[in-house]
C-alpha cells in the first residue's frame, strides 16, 4: 500500500483540483481564490496575451454547473464598472464547466479594512457597492448573497461586486439557484448578512429589499464598533425585520448615506436640537473654527490691552 | 467657491463681528452703529484684496502674512482717523486679516483641501 | 435504479457499497474489502483519538467493527438519504464502542481475511499532535481514498506499459520535494515537453480513478457530489 504524508495529501488535492487547460487558449498561472461553487484561477490567455480569471467547478456536477452558467449569463447582462465583466463560458476537456472574466487585482473588502481606512472612506466604498447593486436591480437582477467577502476593492479604490452565483433574475423564468432538493438550496445566502425572509426560505417573496437588508449588514459592519447615531439609524432601518420597514430600494439607502457623508440630516434619524446644532457645527467646522479663533484672539487682546 | 468672493464674505462677516466687539469698550458703545458699518466695509475691502492675492499666489503661508499685513494696514488708517486706541484697533484688525487669509485658501476654488465627494 | 453519471466519469466498476450489501457472500467480501481498505485507517485513528483506546483495543475494535459490517448487516441499515457513508460509519463505530462498554465480556468474532498494517498506523497516530479527532478522520479518509486510487492507477499503468507515467507522478507529486521538469526529463531520458504531457495525462487519469473510487463508496449522486467536493473542493475542508 502506498503511504502518503499530510503534505502529499494536500498536494494531491490541489493537483487534482487543477483545471485541465489542454486544448484551451489558457495557461495556468496561479490560484486567485475559492468560493462556494469552485475555485478561481489566474490564467494567461495565450491568444490575447493577457491575464484573465477563470472560475471552474471543483467537480463536474449538473446542478452546480447550471448555477455557474447562469452566473456567467447574469454577469453578461450587467455591464457596469462595479461588476466584473465576463469573457467566455464553456466546458473544459475534463468535463467541468468554467467561465473566464476580467482578472481584478485587489483585496477582498474584509481584508481591505485591515488597513483601517477612515469612516468617510469606508462610507464612500459602501456607496460604490450600493451603486453596482442598484444598477443590477434596475436590470432586474437581485444579488442575494451580498457580504464583505463578495466585494473586491481594487488598487485605485474601485469596487467590484462578485459572486453572483445565487442571483435571481426578476421576471425571468427561474432563479439562478438550483431548484433541486439538496440541503444547500433550501436556504441560500450567508447567515448574518441574509434577510430574514430569505433565511426563512420564502424565496418567492424575496425582492430588492432583501439586498437592502444585506447592504445594511455590510454598512453596519463597515461602521465599526461605535458608529455615529445617524449611521446606526440608517443601518437599523435597512436591517428592519419586515421588508416594508426598510428602505424601499437601494438608491434610497445610498441617498441617506450620501447625506450622512455631506453632513446633512438623514431620513432614517430624527435628531434633537443639540444634535442638530452639533451636526451643523461639524459640517461647517472650518467656518465655526474661524469665528472661534477670532473670538479667542479678541478676548486675548482685551486681556492684554485692558480694553 | 470663487476665492475673491470668499475673501469678501469672510472679511465682511468677521468685520461685523469685529465691530460688535466694540460694545465691550464702554466709551465706544455710543458709536457702535458707525463702528460696525466702518468695520464691515473695512473687512470687505481687505477681504477682496486678500482673495485676489490668494488667487494669484496660492500659498497658505504668504496669504496669511499678506492678510495680517492688509488687516493691520486698514486698521491703522481707521486708528489714524480716530487719533487714539491704536493697539486696540490694529490688533483685532490684523486678526481679521489673518483669518480671512486662511479662509480664502481653505475655501477658495482650486485649493487642494476641498473635501472630495463620493 | 441506475442513474446517469455526470459527464466524464465512466462507471467501470460496480459500487462497492452495492456489492457489500449483496446476498452473494463473495460479492459481499469484495465490496467490504474496498470499503475497509479506505476506512480502516481513519477508524483506527478515530478510536485512538476520539475514544482514547490503546493500540491493542483500537486494533481489536476496528477488526471487530469490520466483522460486524460483514456479518451483522450494519451496511443494510445505511440510508444514503439520511447521511453520507463516511458519517454513518463513524456513527457505527461510536455504537460499537458503546455496546462494548455495556458488555464488558464481549466475545470475539473473527475479522475474516482482512488484515491491516496497524503497527505503522500506531506510529502515525502517536506521532500526531494537533487537530480534532473528526478532522483526523476526514484527513485519514482522504489519505485512504488517494492511496487506493494511486494503487489502482499503478496497476493500470503497469498493465498498459505506462509504468514511466506513474513513476513521473510519484516523483513529482508524491515526494517530499518537487524536482524540476528538467531534472525529471534527464532522469527518464525524455524531453521536458514529454514530461509535461505525460504528467498531465497521468494526473487526468488519477482524477478519473479517484472519482471512480468515490463513486464506488457512495450510494447516491448527491452523496457522490458531496464527497467529491469534500475531497477535491476548496470548500470541503
Amino acid at each position: 500500500m502506498i503511504r502518503l504524508g499530510d503534505g502529499a495529501v494536500e498536494r494531491l488535492r490541489a493537483v487534482l483540483r487543477e483545471p485541465d487547460l489542454s486544448k484551451t487558449r489558457y495557461r495556468l498561472v496561479g490560484v486567485a481564490g475559492s468560493g462556494g461553487m469552485g475555485t478561481v484561477y489566474v490564467v494567461e490567455d495565450v491568444d490575447l496575451c493577457r491575464r484573465v480569471a477563470l472560475k471552474v467547478l471543483d467537480v463536474a456536477d449538473g446542478a452546480i454547473e447550471e448555477r455557474l452558467r447562469r452566473e456567467a449569463q447574469v454577469l453578461g447582462r450587467l455591464e457596469h464598472p462595479g461588476i466584473v465583466p465576463v469573457h467566455e463560458v464553456g466546458t473544459l476537456p475534463d468535463g467541468r464547466a468554467y467561465y473566464t472574466m476580467k482578472w481584478v487585482q485587489g483585496d477582498r473588502l474584509d481584508r481591505h479594512l485591515a488597513g483601517k481606512p477612515a469612516l468617510g472612506e469606508r462610507l464612500r466604498l459602501f456607496l460604490r457597492i450600493a451603486e453596482a447593486v442598484s444598477f443590477a436591480h434596475a436590470r432586474g437582477v437581485l444579488h442575494r448573497d451580498l457580504k464583505p467577502e463578495n466585494v473586491m476593492v481594487g488598487a485605485f479604490g474601485e469596487v467590484l461586486v462578485l459572486d453572483w452565483g445565487l442571483a435571481k433574475v426578476l421576471g425571468g423564468r427561474a432563479a439562478v439557484a438550483p431548484a433541486s432538493g439538496t440541503d444547500e438550496s433550501a436556504v441560500l445566502g450567508t447567515p448574518g448578512f441574509m434577510a430574514p425572509e430569505q433565511a426563512a426560505g420564502q424565496s418567492g417573496s424575496v425582492d430588492a429589499r432583501a439586498d437592502v437588508y444585506s447592504l445594511g449588514a455590510i454598512l453596519r459592519w463597515l461602521g465599526g464598533a461605535a458608529p455615529p447615531a445617524a449611521l446606526a439609524a440608517i443601518c437599523n432601518k435597512a436591517l428592519a425585520e419586515r421588508p416594508g420597514d426598510r428602505y424601499p430600494e437601494v438608491a434610497a439607502l445610498a441617498a441617506d448615506v450620501l447625506r450622512l457623508i455631506d453632513g446633512e440630516a438623514v431620513s432614517a434619524h430624527a435628531e434633537g436640537p443639540l444634535e442638530r446644532l452639533l451636526r451643523l457645527m461639524r459640517r461647517h467646522r472650518v467656518a465655526v473654527g474661524i469665528v472661534l479663533a477670532y473670538l479667542a484672539g479678541r478676548a486675548l487682546i482685551f486681556f492684554l490691552t485692558g480694553r | 467657491m470663487n476665492t475673491i468672493l470668499v475673501g469678501v464674505l469672510v472679511g465682511a462677516a468677521l468685520g461685523i463681528l469685529d465691530g460688535l466687539t466694540a460694545w465691550f469698550t464702554p466709551e465706544a458703545r455710543a458709536d457702535l452703529g458707525g463702528i460696525v458699518v466702518g468695520s464691515t466695509f473695512k473687512g470687505l475691502l481687505a477681504g477682496a484684496l486678500i482673495g485676489l492675492f490668494a488667487r494669484k499666489v496660492r500659498s497658505l503661508g504668504w496669504t496669511l502674512l499678506f492678510g495680517t499685513f492688509v488687516g493691520a494696514l486698514f486698521a491703522f488708517f481707521i486708528a489714524q482717523i480716530q487719533g487714539k486706541y491704536y493697539l486696540q484697533i490694529i490688533l483685532p484688525g490684523s486678526l481679521v486679516g489673518l483669518l480671512t487669509g486662511y479662509a480664502t485658501i481653505r475655501y477658495g476654488k482650486s485649493a487642494a483641501a476641498v473635501p472630495a465627494r463620493g | 435504479m441506475e442513474e446517469p453519471l455526470p459527464r466524464g466519469f465512466p462507471a467501470t466498476r460496480h459500487s462497492a457499497l452495492v456489492a457489500a450489501r449483496s446476498a452473494d457472500a463473495a460479492e459481499r467480501a469484495r465490496g467490504l474489502e474496498v470499503i475497509a481498505s479506505v476506512y480502516w485507517r481513519p477508524i483506527y485513528g478515530y478510536l485512538r483519538l476520539r475514544w482514547r483506546r490503546s493500540h491493542d483495543e483500537a486494533k481489536d475494535l476496528a477488526q471487530e467493527f469490520f466483522a460486524t459490517l460483514l456479518h451483522g448487516g450494519l451496511l443494510d441499515r445505511f440510508d444514503a438519504r439520511r447521511a453520507r457513508l463516511r458519517t454513518y460509519l463513524r456513527t457505527c463505530v461510536d455504537g460499537v464502542v458503546a455496546s462494548q462498554d455495556r458488555a464488558a465480556a464481549r466475545h470475539k468474532r473473527g475479522g475474516g481475511s482482512l488484515t491491516f498494517d496497524f503497527e505503522s498506523a500506531r506510529a502515525e497516530v502517536e506521532a500526531q499532535t494537533a487537530g480534532s479527532p473528526d478532522a483526523a478522520f476526514e484527513r485519514d479518509w482522504a489519505r485512504g481514498v488517494f492511496a487506493m486510487a494511486l494503487e489502482r492507477l499503478r496497476g493500470e499503468c503497469e498493465q498498459n506499459g505506462k509504468a514511466q507515467h506513474f513513476a513521473l507522478l510519484e516523483q513529482y507529486d508524491l515526494g517530499d520535494q518537487r524536482p524540476t521538469y528538467a531534472a525529471l526529463a534527464e532522469r527518464h531520458g525524455l524531453t521536458v515537453t514529454d514530461v509535461t504531457n505525460r504528467l498531465h495525462r497521468v494526473r487526468g487519469e488519477l482524477r478519473r480513478v479517484t472519482l471512480e473510487i468515490l463513486r464506488e463508496l457512495t450510494a447516491s449522486d448527491d452523496e457522490f457530489r458531496q464527497e467529491a467536493r469534500a475531497l477535491l473542493g476548496e470548500g470541503g475542508r
